[in-house]
């Protein structure tokens, strides 16, 4: 058990140190298919490393929930990733699917009332938002859990990790596997429900909640986002792309696929974001059903 | 059982409050809820004892009634004696606003309030329980009306009143119906009970209809959210809290032992009303801006779960496969366990906000974290306790329903039973989210950012009874959320020795090969590296070179007021667009100066979100009674000859048939 959990720890770090190369991956690639030079993969360490060195203003209604927001949701980042299944923590008893989501919701929970904390509309903006997209992705990622889970007979994602012989191209792998791709994209606020670039303030979502957070609280919270976006990558590579591939390679092909992704679309309007997530629960439904 | 009827005793000295003498007032409320925190503990202890296998008798006798002690009672014994313990020691602070107001009969009837609960899930035949159940239901009928100078909280009160009786009178039927089959009104001779099958269907359906009223599952929730707002703050966290529970464990007896699950269509009802109510509670919790309310409403959901996880054991039972619903059936006692907690809490810290602001509209609060940090910081446990989230009980209860319903999942080889799973997932995976969003929402408007109106300016810290009271909760809801082993075992074991007799197997290990080394058990492990994290993270923040200044939030360089905040209504109006389908809000927009087409044009806006079940099937029924009751007054025309007339008409009638 202890081993285990030192497996998992060193796991987290690796994909901590990880997560702004994957970040800076996605961003050449939107960079390169729209024919602009695009900063350099490691831009996000710069970007990292200028942030925590400057100064934190803070506004001065706020609470000490604002200064925890960014930190909670950094470390719920981590604790998802120590759970994660197919790397260095193997088979170790930590990662509970059901467990992975809520860990990821208590960052949300603390983001959002950061967001509030901050006394603007901007900030009560964003949060509003997230929840309502939270609330649309739930339903989802339910069905994500219930497809892998009915199949392998068990919530733990290391029980969950498809294997290639019998699970190969079917209905439900295939559904499966695009399904849960529309609700990382959701969960992780990139294109066609959030826009990552942006910096209006009536188009964005998470980067709205973020809104007022500076200096070394902001790189917690991109380092944060990063990470789950990486988590979540390694999740679809290792449940739900039916790919005969080593992980690595899984992971930066869906990197690639959502700079793809990001290049062909454009943000979807706040209340299309239904339709789209209802199409994920509806091919979820048809996958469960087919099995 | 001794201490039971000791604790009985005491809370029927605590109820002679209502008879001291007015000059010592105060005396009474103190002497009297601390007569009742004493009993409450007494019984918190004794269930605990009881659950460890050290009770004791389990039956007392007193000519042909009876109070009996088993572990489904004990599991809800532990819940009434541990929230009853910390309501009572907040009530003291709290019930002091009531000085001059009739504190001798809130405290006097607070007292009769626990002990009958306490009665209820003793009870051991079917005389003492409804003799039980009436009272808590007429006492709390009385707490609810305190405040009878208040039209609305009559108004609350009755409507609660005539609800409830409905229930008390379905649950009748189906005892008088299970006696018909027995040979006494014991529990233990109507366990044997010989039904046929269509009276025992009417059976199983009064009492669901009754129980289900209790426990304000959707649609026969109307009275909640009027009740619980009218009632005095410590009050509504007993009845949020702890007696909706009364109703769970009610219904576990007739199940468990009365009726039984093997029909389908039994477990089907339940686990479909449950989900409704789940997910339907949580959308109203979502958009209502009174904080009891929104926390009414989150009880409905909250109990909808409870009765979700507990139909899912009934199918599973139904099934022919009793050992794979411990899941579920233990979900439902630690998910009654965590609710009481966390809803009692919040509702103590609903009545400290009332106290120190005078509102309990979430709209004119604001900021309050600054004037009450411990309030704060155990409400801030608490919404997260019922946002499911992680290290707080909530989420283990949460987790477990989530479990048995996959193992239900797993067993659903049947389309029609696959499609049933997946309508479950989608709405508890809708009802968590929500639930957090909710709580978020009460949480941030009420105690973070700045203040919405100068009734916060007022707001002070509690006095130390009332902290003590929350605190404890608290306390408890992070102890059994990150340490959930005791508790989950306990009540599982509960289930094995119970009369439906679920074999022992580790239900965990149907799972996960292990048995409590695992997920939400091992937690801790990543609690404690989470708390090293923290620790050091926030240690990189804290220093004065880090934070150079505090200055106003960026608002596109002008000064931000504080109407710009974002308001509780304002921040689901997505959600409220999502749903609008299901939730039909009515906007009201009046112009009061028509004169100035764009400019310095006031203007009047209200927002309405009936409850859709008030409007389309209370409505009408009302409607339809008084039409029939309109119609049956030809009859009725107060003329003393046409009364005789009928009573000589009826006569014959009589003659007619006894020479038949």
């Amino acid at each position: 058990m202890a081993i285990g959990f030192y497996n998992a720890a060193v796991q987290a770090l690796c994909l901590l140190v990880c997560a702004p190369l994957i970040a800076g991956i996605v961003n050449k690639t939107k960079a390169t298919l729209q024919k602009r030079q695009g900063a350099s993969i490691f831009q996000e360490y710069f970007d990292l490393w200028k942030w925590w060195h400057k100064p934190v203003i803070v506004t001065k209604y706020t609470s000490w929930i604002f200064l925890a927001a960014p930190i909670v949701y950094l470390v719920t980042s981590i604790m998802a990733a120590m759970m994660l299944p197919g790397l260095l923590a193997g088979n170790i008893r930590l990662g509970d699917a059901f467990v992975f989501v809520y860990i990821l919701a208590l960052g949300r929970f603390f983001m959002t009332l950061g967001s509030l904390d901050s006394a603007t509309a901007f900030g009560g903006m964003g949060g509003s938002r997230e929840i309502y997209i939270s609330v649309l992705v739930e339903p989802a990622v339910m069905l994500a859990i219930l497809l892998n889970a009915s199949r392998y007979g068990s919530t733990m994602l290391s029980q969950m990790v498809i294997d290639y012989n019998a699970f190969y191209f079917t209905v439900p792998a295939v559904m499966g596997g695009v399904a849960f791709f529309l609700v990382m994209l959701a969960e992780n606020s990139r294109l066609p429900v959030d826009n990552p670039d942006t910096h209006l303030e009536l188009t964005m979502i998470h980067e709205c909640m973020t809104l007022e957070y500076s200096g070394r609280l902001l790189s917690y919270i991109h380092l944060g986002s990063m990470l789950k976006m990486l988590s979540f990558l390694v999740l679809f590579g290792s449940l739900y792309l039916p790919l005969p591939l080593p992980l690595v390679v899984k992971v930066l092909l869906s990197a690639l696929l959502i700079g793809l992704v990001e290049t062909l679309n454009n943000k979807m309007r706040l209340f299309k974001v239904r339709v789209y997530l209802a199409a994920a629960v509806i091919m979820l439904a048809v996958a469960i059903i087919a099995q | 059982m001794e201490s039971f009827v000791g604790a009985l005793g005491l809370y029927g000295l605590g109820t002679l409050a209502l008879i001291w003498p007015k000059r010592l007032e105060l005396a009474a409320h103190y002497v009297s809820m601390g007569l009742a925190s004493i009993a409450s503990l007494v019984v918190l202890c004794q269930s605990l004892m009881t659950l460890g296998g050290m009770g004791g008798a389990a039956v007392w006798q007193l000519g042909r009634y009876s109070l009996a002690v088993d572990g489904w009672a004990a599991a809800f014994l532990l819940i009434i004696g541990l929230s009853g313990t910390a309501v009572s020691i907040y009530g003291m602070g709290y019930g002091r606003g009531y000085l001059g107001a009739r504190i001798r009969q809130l405290a006097g009837l607070w007292n009769l309030f626990l002990g009958s609960m306490v009665m209820v899930v003793l009870a051991g035949d079917a005389f003492t329980f409804i003799l039980a159940w009436e009272v808590m239901a007429l006492v709390s009928f009385l707490l609810v009306n305190h405040e009878s100078e208040k039209k609305q909280v009559v108004h609350a009160a009755y409507q609660y009143m005539v609800m409830t009786h409905l229930g008390t009178a379905a649950i009748l039927v189906a005892f008088y119906l299970l006696g018909s089959g027995a040979e006494s009104f014991a529990f233990a001779d109507l366990a044997h009970s010989q039904l046929p099958p269509v009276l025992r269907h009417i059976a199983f359906g009064c009492a669901f209809l009754g129980f289900a009223l209790k426990s304000g599952l959707m649609p026969l929730h109307v009275w909640l959210p009027n009740a619980h707002p009218a009632a005095p703050s410590h009050v509504s966290a007993l009845m949020s809290g702890v007696m909706l529970k009364v109703a769970v464990y009610g219904f576990g007896r007739f199940v468990f032992e009365f009726i039984g699950a093997d029909v389908f269509a039994y477990g089907l009802i339940v686990m479909v009303v449950g989900l409704v109510s789940a997910f339907l509670g949580v959308l109203y919790a979502s958009m209502e801006k009174d904080m009891k309310r929104i926390l009414a409403y989150s009880s409905v959901e909250n109990m909808g779960i409870i009765f979700a996880a507990f139909g899912c054991g009934m199918l599973l039972v139904a099934m022919d496969k009793p050992y794979l619903s411990l899941a579920a059936f233990t979900a439902v006692l630690v998910h009654s366990f965590a609710h009481s907690l966390m809803k009692c809490l919040l509702f103590m810290s609903a009545g400290a906000v009332m106290h120190a602001t005078g509102t309990r509209t979430v709209e004119l609060l604001g900021g309050l974290m600054k004037k009450m940090p411990w309030t704060a910081a155990f409400t801030l446990i608490g919404s997260m306790s019922l946002a499911s989230l992680p290290f707080t009980a909530g989420l283990v209860g949460e987790w477990l329903t989530l479990q048995g319903m996959m193992t239900l999942a797993f067993e659903s080889g049947t389309p029609e039973l696959r499609l049933l799973v997946i309508f479950a997932f989608i709405l508890l995976g809708l009802t968590g989210a929500l639930a957090l969003g909710c709580f978020v929402r009460l949480y941030g408007v009420t105690f973070l950012g700045r203040r919405r109106s100068n009734l916060v300016l007022k707001a002070h810290e509690m006095p130390f009874t009332m902290l003590l009271g929350m605190g404890m909760e608290a306390l408890v809801i992070l102890a059994a959320g990150i340490m959930p082993a005791p508790l989950v075992n306990a009540m599982r074991q509960i289930l094995v020795d119970s009369p439906l007799a679920i074999p022992a197997g580790n239900f965990m290990g149907l799972w996960w090969n292990g048995g409590q080394s695992e997920a939400v058990f091992s937690l801790w492990l990543i609690l404690i590296a989470a708390l090293w994290l923290l620790a050091f993270l926030a240690l990189t923040i804290s220093g004065k070179k880090v934070i150079v200044r505090q200055d106003v939030t960026w608002n596109c360089g002008t000064e931000p007021t504080r109407r710009q905040q974002y308001t509780a209504t304002g921040f689901s109006k997505p959600l409220r667009r999502a749903f609008d389908f299901i939730l039909k809000p009515r906007r009201e927009r009046v112009f009061l100066q028509r004169e100035h087409a764009y400019f310095g044009r006031k203007l009047h806006y209200n927002l309405l979100i009936p409850d859709q079940f008030t409007d389309r099937l209370y409505r009408p029924v009302q409607h339809i009674m008084i039409k029939a009751a309109d119609t049956l007054r030809i009859v009725q025309q107060g003329s003393v000859r046409l009364y005789i007339g009928y009573t000589m008409i009826a006569m014959v009638i009589v003659l007619i048939w006894g020479g038949m």
